[in-house]
């Protein structure tokens, strides 16, 4: 059994054993800690660098936070969002509303506007052109974050106008300047010049909100006690440490958004961990020239022994069908990572989506199956980095790492990195004259041991030398149209990957003793999936979850699902592509209970979207 | 049997007999000029005395890329997908650097749907000996243009191609290829030096094979094969028929000097060994030798560029000194106490 995630581990506890979520904590007419800030800005403009300054420093005072970047296909001028989420209750999904709207792009100013609901702080920077807040039923906070901006270095005054609001923020929010400073200090990684231009414009902002505006809205921060220390990472870069530690030999890619982060922090680390005195690595990178080529690398490493990998996202993988087809007939282990984002075609790039899940599973013509782990926190996005590369060997098969664009290039808290607990798995290869001359007969897709996985010998070893192919083969791996071999080949690749159904990650289950609605989902809905539960709760009804981690489907889900009255898959997409998986593998007596409410905009999963949905469904169901 | 005299058998450096590099019975047309390629190959690693399980034999798919089943049976290899072999054994070679990687492909392969990956080895300097089985025609689906094919070429059915083709050796020469030959198959005792200078040569070696094809490449002289069957009294009637040829007798064109070799089909082609004057370290001799042929409706053979000097990919991935096949597992996984570290200072 793996290691348990933790959702949001400060928490956990109280949430378990509130049925009801306190909205925050209020002392007198202060709302703390429990709100969502909107900063809407144009990209290239370094508005990431201050938002990821105001979000470590909230989560340096304890405060449970959360920060999504929405950002847009393109490199300079064009809208992003980032929303900063504060909750007590350690909800990390994008709130149902913005509390706090910052306005310095001039190209969304009305829309954001006019969307915020009454009673929204607006802080906005008085100085831009022809644009002004002209709304009773707000809060107003004018800035001129330009002017001021400008007072530091006229050359820089556009980025410097980022820095300031997230004094402004300070200032009316009580964040703590010890903590903002380290916060600096870590983004700007010992540039000492930038470190001082920035706690310069912060405190400008600080000083321009204390001396000219008079604090009329409720929202406060306050420093939590943390239990256990906590640190900040995206799943794309805990995936690339999974690999390192899991001895990843090569790495074969082709930058795409939103999987780029994850190869080049495998490429950012091999000097650290990869490397000896000379500088000489244990790890090859090829960037290749396409997804196509980058996939027929992983095969010629995992076809001459090695341990292969690449990380892309779905139009990638659509590229690679053909090669992932071969993998599984030729069995070729090979890693693949599909960050995933928004299809179908080009898509959305830069938004999130759990659409792949079907190509993953059934990749490539002719039937197929595949193993698929899905990380739901960055502590699994670690650890199936390694265990990918130990599954693909032993199963001698394709393993997929499905992450998505929300976990994988967001940043999420981490206690830290479990080092792998087993050595790593080889799988069956005959690396010595000995072991080999013990088999009778040798034959490369021989099934000796009953479980459908044969041995091999390696390129070099001069062992049952054959030719590899993608072409229907007997056991000795001899090109064969015979209708017993074919089927016998396919029955035993069938066995195969079913036999790996309960070696690999089981569902993270919590359960209500009442067993009336269980709802099953996977990856980064983990994130949206306890403030949808407590939504759910205040009904009356009980909530149990189930968190897949991998296909195919381990038996536990199975027993999850029969245990349980109502049973909801909730995921990311359109069409319920897990809900498809679900109802053909299922007994037909459990296929009735199960439904599908699979929905998705783009966004990351915003809890009360999700709930209402869910509630639907049920109302539905139960006429 | 046994105890019967052996016979002496003729031996390698290694003392291997030619039978430790050959491969199964080839199942291609009979006649076909694949076979007789194969059959350079087999010879040309018997007389390097190269160990033959040190090789691995990579190809695509297609009439060609099935030819590594019929040589060097002792050697693995990998018959990949269409036009993707270069990246496959890209990954293999990251992996293994030592082995020798003898890459065989065709035209439909190389030059259509796999010209970006032959371009980017190519770009990479991968070590490997990359050989063109090149008929102008995809085979295996029943006698299709390739992007080879001659202008003019005329198809059984009539068609003309009238698509300009795409040189090989042209295009690798401008890629900076550091090792670019053609030949012909027939060119035993040619094609077997180039195939030897290849497996020799550090970075990535590539060889244009002119090998007709005998059942599909009837050009401009179409008739003239089936008067050739006519006079041999097979009854053409049957349209997966496929008649039986002897292989294209054996050439050996001095230097600087050409032949018109006669096909199958009755037409001729004319293949001119370059001369010993050229100078293969210039690219601009050898485009213009190139060229030269190709406006005089020649095919010139021979090494056409060489150049020993541009690094190779083993070079440029910065690597440990083995392969990395052989680092053991505890020094591919970073230590427990790296995996503190980064923890801890991730924490601070």
């Amino acid at each position: 059994m793996l290691k348990g995630c933790v959702l949001t581990p400060r928490n956990q506890e109280e949430r378990v054993s509130d049925s009801i979520p306190r909205r925050g904590t209020t002392t007198m007419d202060k709302i703390i800690n429990d709100f969502t800030i909107n900063i809407a800005t144009a990209n290239g403009t370094g508005s990431q660098s201050a938002n990821l300054i105001l979000l470590q420093s909230l989560f340096d005072m304890g405060v449970p936070v959360s920060g999504k970047n929405l950002f847009p296909s393109n490199i300079s001028g064009l809208p992003t969002w980032y929303i900063v989420r504060l909750s007590d209750l350690g909800y990390q999904a994008p709130g149902d509303r913005t509390h706090i709207q910052i306005l310095v792009n001039p190209a969304t100013w009305d829309e954001d506007l006019a969307a915020a609901e009454p009673g929204t702080v607006i802080i906005w920077n008085s100085d831009t052109k022809k644009k002004t807040v002209e709304r009773e039923d707000i809060i107003s906070y004018p800035v001129p974050m330009s002017s001021l901006a400008r007072k530091i270095n006229p050359k820089i005054a556009k980025l410097v106008t980022n820095i300031v609001y997230v004094g402004v923020l300070a200032e009316l929010l009580d964040i703590d300047q010890a903590c903002l400073e380290s916060a600096v200090a870590r983004q700007f990684k010992g540039k000492e010049s930038a470190i001082e231009l920035n706690i310069t414009a912060l405190g400008l902002g600080r000083d321009y909100c204390k001396e000219n505006l008079t604090k009329t809205d409720p929202y406060t921060t306050e420093s939590r006690e943390v239990d256990r220390p906590q640190f900040f990472i995206e799943g794309n870069e805990a995936a690339a440490l999974g690999a390192h530690y899991g001895g990843v030999q090569l790495l074969a890619w082709y930058p795409i958004t939103p999987s780029s982060s994850m190869a080049e922090n495998i490429i950012a680390y091999i000097p650290r961990l990869r490397s000896n005195d000379e500088g000489e690595a244990t790890c090859a990178v090829i960037q290749a020239e396409d997804e196509l080529a980058a996939a027929g690398m992983v095969l010629g490493a995992g076809w001459a022994g090695g341990r292969g990998m690449t990380a892309t996202s779905g139009p990638g993988i659509s590229l690679m069908q053909e090669f992932i087809g071969l993998a599984y007939f030729a069995e070729v282990p090979s890693v693949f990572w599909d960050v995933t984002r928004v299809g179908p075609s080009t898509g959305l790039p830069t938004r999130t989506q759990q659409s792949d899940i079907a190509m993953l599973y059934e990749g490539s013509h002719g039937d197929t199956q595949h193993i698929v782990l899905i990380p739901g926190t960055v502590e699994e996005c670690f650890e199936y980095g390694w265990r990918a590369f130990d599954y693909s060997e032993r199963f001698q098969t394709p393993v997929f790492g499905m992450s998505d664009l929300d976990l994988g290039m967001n940043r999420w808290a981490c206690e830290g990195f479990t080092y792998p607990d087993i050595p790593m798995d080889r799988g069956k290869v005959v690396r010595e004259r000995e072991a080999f001359e013990a088999f009778e007969t040798f034959g490369r897709y021989l099934d000796v041991d009953g479980d459908g996985i044969p041995y091999r010998t390696l390129p070099g070893s001069g062992m049952a030398p054959i030719l590899y192919r993608g072409t229907g083969h007997n056991p000795m791996g001899v090109y064969s149209e015979k209708p017993e071999d074919y089927f016998n080949l396919m029955a035993r690749l069938k066995m195969k990957i079913d036999g790996a159904r309960d070696e690999l990650p089981a569902p993270l289950l919590r359960e209500e003793e009442e067993c009336e609605v269980g709802i099953v989902f996977l990856g980064s809905m983990e994130n949206s999936i306890q403030e949808i539960d407590d939504i759910l709760e205040q009904t009356g009804m009980k909530v149990s979850q189930c968190r897949i981690r991998a296909l195919p489907l381990h038996s536990e889900v199975e027993n999850f699902i029969r245990r349980h009255e109502t049973v909801i898959v909730l995921e990311i997409n359109r069409d319920g592509q897990l809900y498809g998986i679900l109802r053909r593998e299922l007994p037909n007596d459990l296929v009735t209970k199960v439904h599908s409410v699979a929905y998705s905009d783009g966004m990351p999963p915003r809890a009360r979207i999700y709930a209402e949905l869910i509630q639907e469904k049920l109302k539905e169901v139960s006429q | 049997m046994s105890d019967k005299p052996a016979r002496a058998v003729k031996l390698n450096v290694l003392n291997e007999p030619k039978d430790s590099y050959t491969g199964g019975p080839s199942s291609l047309c009979p006649g076909c000029g694949h076979d007789q390629i194969s059959s350079v190959i087999i010879n040309a690693a018997w007389e390097n005395g190269i160990q033959p399980h040190r090789i691995a034999k990579m190809s695509g798919i297609g009439c060609s890329s099935k030819t590594p089943a019929y040589y060097l049976g002792q050697s693995h290899g990998f018959n990949t997908v269409h036009g993707r072999m270069p990246s496959v054994t890209t990954g293999a070679y990251a992996i293994n650097k030592d082995l020798l990687y003898l890459g065989v492909s065709g035209d439909g392969d190389s030059a259509s749907i796999g010209i970006g990956q032959l371009i980017h080895a190519i770009r990479r300097n991968m070590d490997m000996v990359y050989i063109v089985e090149n008929n102008g025609v995809y085979g295996l689906t029943k006698g299709q243009y390739s992007a080879t094919a001659d202008v003019g070429s005329k198809k059984k059915k009539g068609t003309v191609n009238e698509t300009q083709p795409i040189d090989l050796c042209a295009l690798a020469i401008n890629l900076g290829c550091t090792f670019v030959a053609r030949s012909f198959s027939g060119s035993k005792k040619q094609l077997g030096s180039l195939i030897k200078a290849a497996m020799s040569h550090k970075g990535f070696a590539l060889i244009d094979v002119i090998s007709p094809c005998v059942t599909f490449n009837n050009n401009d002289e179409s008739m003239r094969s089936y008067g050739y069957v006519k006079e041999n009294e097979i009854t053409l009637h049957m349209a997966d028929y496929i008649p039986h040829f002897n292989p294209v007798e054996e050439v050996d064109v001095p230097e600087g000097h050409f032949r018109d070799i006669t096909l199958h089909d009755g037409s001729t082609i004319r293949l001119e060994t370059i001369s010993e004057q050229h100078d293969p370290s210039s690219p601009m001799a050898a485009l213009s030798a190139l060229h030269d042929a190709e406006v005089n409706a020649k095919h010139v053979t021979g090494l056409l560029y060489f150049d020993a000097t541009k690094p190779s990919l083993a070079e440029d991935l910065g690597l440990v000194d083995e392969p990395l096949l052989d680092v053991p597992d505890e020094t591919l996984r970073p230590s427990q106490a790296s995996l503190d570290a980064l923890n801890a200072e991730f924490l601070a």
